[in-house]
């Protein structure tokens, strides 16, 4: 029996090649998606919306995404669709994977001739780019109007299109005495911040990487120096002691900086499993001089209660004199699949998300996401009054002063954000990220 | 006779033999599950093997080969030897076995205690016991730990928001808390069912003349019970530990849950950039399948059947715990299987009527308006009400969708399951000297003994690609619970007809009875409990499985994946209401069957 056993398992090692795939390889010829796409990105959304009803009526359109509100959006869509022509229908399935499973997923149907997805609503820019871009699995496709809105045209934009950028903020628990003036306070002896792993959520990971960027290095350099001095001595060990190392690595004069706030920031950050249950704690009156970096957003659905209050929270960043970025920001981003099934569906509802408040609004509802379309960011305050929803009903107290987002004007300049550049965080991850694996992660004791 | 042989040409003889092969319905079984098991099992790791030495783009592989396409060896030599194969390799392996070690011993010494006291004494209250024990194996095993969560964290040691004890002051230790002996408890806790059933099973039947004969010759009760009862129920602790090892060791919820870093933790950490070692991580818990395969083999080979111990004596003597002892003992265990059963179905209950997660404050306040139905009741997801744009239960799409998926992977894989296996335990019982049966049974039995995580992981890389597209279908999670859960019939309906006299069915064979016919009338008749049961035990793992599903589709297309999304989410109303679902729906199911055939999980040992 153990020789069969034996001999079973030789057999799987031997015969491996049968069984294992290739990977996909980036097409060098313009793919039908592509050309498709060229001619979407000339085509008004009106002349879109013609193409898909013409491609999709009665059909069944798979998208899948990082977000489950795409499913939100897509009957919205169909709506907007029916208006043009009353008979259109569409069945549609939103898929949205957890543990990282989108990549193996998109990655596993861009195998076959025609996928399943016609589209993808995807984040994390690092994986996109070196697993989805560079691989030829996804294309992007930039919407006339959204270009027209940013002042710029398809042929002339780079980068990918973003849905909206999403802000993770450092809020604390304001029951006790203690405040956070500057980015470095939150890495102080004895400060451990709740936040999800950075295994569990990559985008945390990219945020690290891009503190070693030169605008952001130079940020906590420049936060760093507005410490006092005795505060400036307690770091400056860890900055001396990292600075070979930035060295190494090529992060030029300031990268000393951001390799030390990682360090501390890995070794003190209490992991949690995802932002939900830390902003439960933070809004908890027993959850005293407790501090996060978690979804602006999540605060929305909190309830007044005996011992739970948004108005325990304060959100660093508004603190006046605040010192260095109040978190980071990254983007939800749009593609079509380069064998999408139903390409010019796929373009309108992509063309829909970013182009309409209507589109815009299954995320737009919220505070903390800022539309990367002007015009639908307007449109978005004006129906939902973001920057003025923590105030009491007669519209002079401040109620909630933490629910006043102050939009994405205000938090995307300045450096407010750090923000994700998906091209940056592929070229160090194997640098600077094998860097901070090395790092040991705290655990409470 | 030689002669005779010599004189029929050798392709008549091969007939012939090929027809008596043939006509004996046991053999083809075992053929036919020879080959679809071989190729069930072996796919799967055929395709997890390839995939550890495939490039992936944007991987390690990709980074250190240089190359997007293509194999490498990068895998082995980075996983094995960089600086960081410690924290990526040697201390969740490490965790891994501790944690399997320590969930053996818990459920081992939990469980068998327990049947001990429910069947060899005359403790009262043992029906009600006997019933409550096996809660904490129905529901999702990773539910134990959030209560322990909502039990023990406190902002002065886990620096998150007070749990229950902590509000009233009780600080515990973060060992406590959170890490490896939590995860020990909670694990050792969900599977010591396991050892209540299965050691309960032997000391119900256990001839007491022995420890009679140690009694009279006045030896002391420890040596009884080290040199006599204990010896005895050895086969049902080992048969324990194979079971438990595996399923703790491919536990991915609980770890992650209680902050544990094991190889199923590492696997999901480590596949964004480190897909191929993931895989070898995969292929190591394997292994640990596989060793434990073996040491099933040998003890097999030693004549230790871990099975059950038959021969029944009629001589059952229950020990008497004196009369205050009977309730005393009784008093104790009700309080403690009232923590592992019934608080937490208290807590579920409690936790669909906070106005937020994990806030207590009704508790501090005693004020009504600090609960509410709104998790349960609200219909509209459009204005901000508190529910973070979901439904309530009753009104939830998404959960009743996952609950119709739920309960048809579920029927499905108890019916193909508890089919295939009765037809193995069946074949194997009449081929029991051969070893083609050996082989069957061995093969069947290995996806069980494969941690749950390694198995989903490695179809997923196997039905998801340019041949198959089954991620995210019923029909995967069909596939693989089956396979997974073959041996929970087949071992149930191998021993039920190794108990079966061969002349009953030689009786209907005589007269020309067909095989299905035998099948039908007599043979799953007289055995129906223990084959019943072989249906039932898959339908009720499937409920609430997460490791074996969560590779293999999305969130909200089963309940435990719906569940977990939520409690990850921290959306603790909705998971604890999906639990009570889950409880619910099993206890109807186990009261049905039970009603109706007389089998359920807990056997009747109690009674």
């Amino acid at each position: 029996m153990r020789k069969a056993l034996t001999a079973l398992l030789v057999a799987a090692l031997v015969a491996v090649p049968v069984f294992a795939n290739g990977s996909a390889e980036a097409a060098n010829e313009i793919s039908p998606v592509e050309e498709i796409i060229q001619q979407a990105e000339n085509m008004t959304m009106e002349e879109l919306a013609q193409k898909a009803i013409e491609e999709s009526n009665g059909k069944m359109f798979y998208g899948v995404g990082n977000s489950s509100r795409g499913a939100t959006a897509l009957p919205l869509f169909i709506s907007y669709l029916q208006t043009i022509d009353p008979d259109y229908t569409l069945n549609y399935e939103w898929q949205q994977p957890k543990n990282n499973k989108i990549f193996d997923q998109l990655t596993a149907d861009s195998l076959k001739s025609t996928g399943t997805f016609a589209m993808t609503l995807i984040q994390d820019g690092n994986q996109i780019e070196s697993k989805m871009v560079r691989t030829g699995i996804l294309d992007t496709f930039i919407p006339k109007e959204w270009a027209e809105a940013n002042g710029t045209t398809a042929a002339d934009y780079t980068g990918y299109l973003p849905l909206q950028t999403l802000n993770k903020v450092f809020m604390y628990n304001n029951t006790g005495s203690k405040t956070y003036d500057n980015v470095w306070d939150f890495v102080a002896p004895g400060e451990h911040g709740l936040f999800m792993d950075i295994d569990s959520e990559i985008v945390g990971k990219n945020f690290l990487y891009m503190l070693t960027a030169p605008q952001y290095s130079e940020e906590l350099k420049t936060a760093f120096e507005a410490l006092s001095a005795d505060e400036q001595a307690v770091f400056q060990p860890t900055i001396d002691a990292v600075a070979s190392d930035a060295e190494d690595l090529g992060l030029g004069e300031n990268g000393k900086y951001a390799l030390a706030w990682i360090k501390l920031w890995v070794e003190s950050y209490n992991a949690q499993t995802d932002d939900g249950p830390i902003c439960n704690t933070l809004v908890s009156a027993s959850a005293t001089d407790q501090f996060g970096l978690i979804v602006y957003s999540k605060l929305r659905s909190v309830e007044e209660s005996a011992t739970v209050s948004k108005k325990n929270v304060d959100i660093a960043a508004y603190n006046d004199g605040y010192q260095g970025f109040g978190g980071f920001g990254y983007c939800h981003y749009l593609f079509v699949t380069d064998n999408s099934p139903l390409p010019w569906t796929a373009c309108a509802f992509i063309a829909y998300m970013v182009n309409t408040a209507d589109g815009f609004s299954a995320w737009g509802k919220d505070i903390g996401g800022y539309s990367s379309n002007p015009n639908v960011a307007a449109e978005t305050e004006a129906i939902y009054h973001h920057q003025t929803g923590g105030m009491a009903e007669d519209g002079v107290t401040v109620e909630f002063p933490a629910l006043n987002d102050r939009g994405g004007d205000w938090w995307l300049s300045d450096g407010r954000l750090v923000l994700e550049d998906p091209s940056y965080c592929a070229s160090v991850s194997f640098t600077v990220g094998s860097w901070i694996e090395m790092l040991s992660k705290y655990t409470p004791s | 006779m030689e002669n005779y042989t010599a004189a029929i040409p050798r392709g008549k003889l091969f007939r012939n033999k090929a027809k008596t092969f043939f006509s004996k319905p046991q053999n083809v079984i075992l053929l036919l599950m020879g080959i679809v098991l071989t190729i069930s099992t072996v796919a799967p790791i055929v395709a997890i093997v390839g995939d550890t030495i495939k490039i992936h783009p944007g991987t390690i592989d990709a980074y250190l080969s240089g190359r997007d396409s293509g194999y490498t060896a990068a895998n082995y030599i980075d996983l094995f030897t960089s600086p960081l194969a410690k924290r990526n390799l040697w201390e969740p392996l490490l965790n891994t076995v501790w944690l399997s070690v320590g969930a053996c011993a818990v459920s081992i010494l939990y469980g068998g205690l327990f049947a001990f006291l429910i069947t060899r004494t005359n403790l009262k209250y043992r029906k009600y016991l006997s019933s409550i024990f096996i809660f904490p194996y129905i529901m999702p095993q990773w539910t134990l730990a959030v209560v322990w969560q909502h039990m023990f964290s406190s902002n002065a040691v886990t620096g998150t928001s007070n749990g229950l004890l902590a509000s009233f002051g009780i600080i515990m230790p973060a060992w406590w808390c959170i890490g490896l002996f939590p995860s020990i408890v909670v694990l050792g806790l969900h599977y010591a069912p396991f050892a209540y059933i299965l050691i309960g099973g032997i000391f119900r039947n256990m001839d007491a003349n022995l420890e009679e004969a140690a009694t009279i010759l006045d030896t002391p009760k420890w040596k009884t019970m080290f040199r006599i009862t204990i010896p005895m129920i050895k086969p049902a602790i080992l048969s324990t530990v194979l079971l438990v090892f595996g399923g703790a060791m491919g536990s991915y919820p609980v770890p992650h849950y209680l902050n544990l870093t094991t190889l199923s933790t590492k696997y999901v950490s480590m596949n964004d950039k480190y897909t191929g070692e993931a895989s070898i991580l995969a292929i190591i818990m394997m292994l640990f399948g596989v060793a434990i395969m073996f040491v099933n083999q040998l003890s097999i080979k030693s004549r230790k059947n871990y099975t059950t111990v038959t021969g029944k004596s009629g001589q059952i003597s229950k020990i008497n715990l004196g009369k205050a002892g009977k309730y005393l003992i009784a008093a104790a265990l009700i309080v403690l299987t009232f923590f592992t059963s019934i608080f937490p179905i208290i807590s579920f209950g409690f936790e669909t009527f906070l106005p937020n997660p994990g806030d207590y404050s009704f508790l501090y306040t005693g004020d009504p308006s600090n609960l509410t139905t709104k998790w349960w009741l609200t219909n509209e997801n459009i204005t901000e009400n508190g529910m973070y744009g979901q439904m309530g239960i009753l009104h939830n799409s998404t959960i009743w969708k996952a609950y119709g998926g739920t309960i048809l992977v579920a029927v499905c894989c108890s019916l193909f399951a508890g089919t295939v296996g009765t037809m193995i335990g069946y074949a194997v019982s009449k081929n029991r000297r051969s070893k083609a049966a050996n082989y069957v049974n061995s093969v069947a039995f290995l996806p069980y003994l494969m941690p749950s995580i390694a198995v989903g992981a490695a179809f997923f890389v196997l039905l998801s690609n340019q041949y198959f597209s089954l991620f995210n279908t019923y029909t995967i999670l069909i596939i693989v619970g089956t396979i997974k859960y073959i041996p929970f019939a087949s071992r149930s309906a191998l021993n039920s007809m190794l108990q079966l006299s061969g002349e009953i069915e030689e009786a209907a064979l005589i007269q020309n009875v067909p095989w299905y016919k035998r099948m039908l009338r007599i043979i799953i008749p007289i055995q129906k409990t223990s084959i019943l049961s072989g249906y039932l035990l898959p339908f009720m793992t499937c409920l609430r499985e997460l490791s074996l599903f969560m590779l293999l589709c999305v969130q909200g297309f089963i309940l435990a994946t719906t569940l977990d999304y939520f409690d990850e989410m921290g959306l603790y109303a909705f998971s604890s209401g999906i639990n009570l679902i889950l409880i619910v729906t099993i206890l109807i199911c186990n009261t049905v069957v039970n009603k109706l055939t007389g089998a359920s999980i807990d056997s009747g040992i109690g009674g």
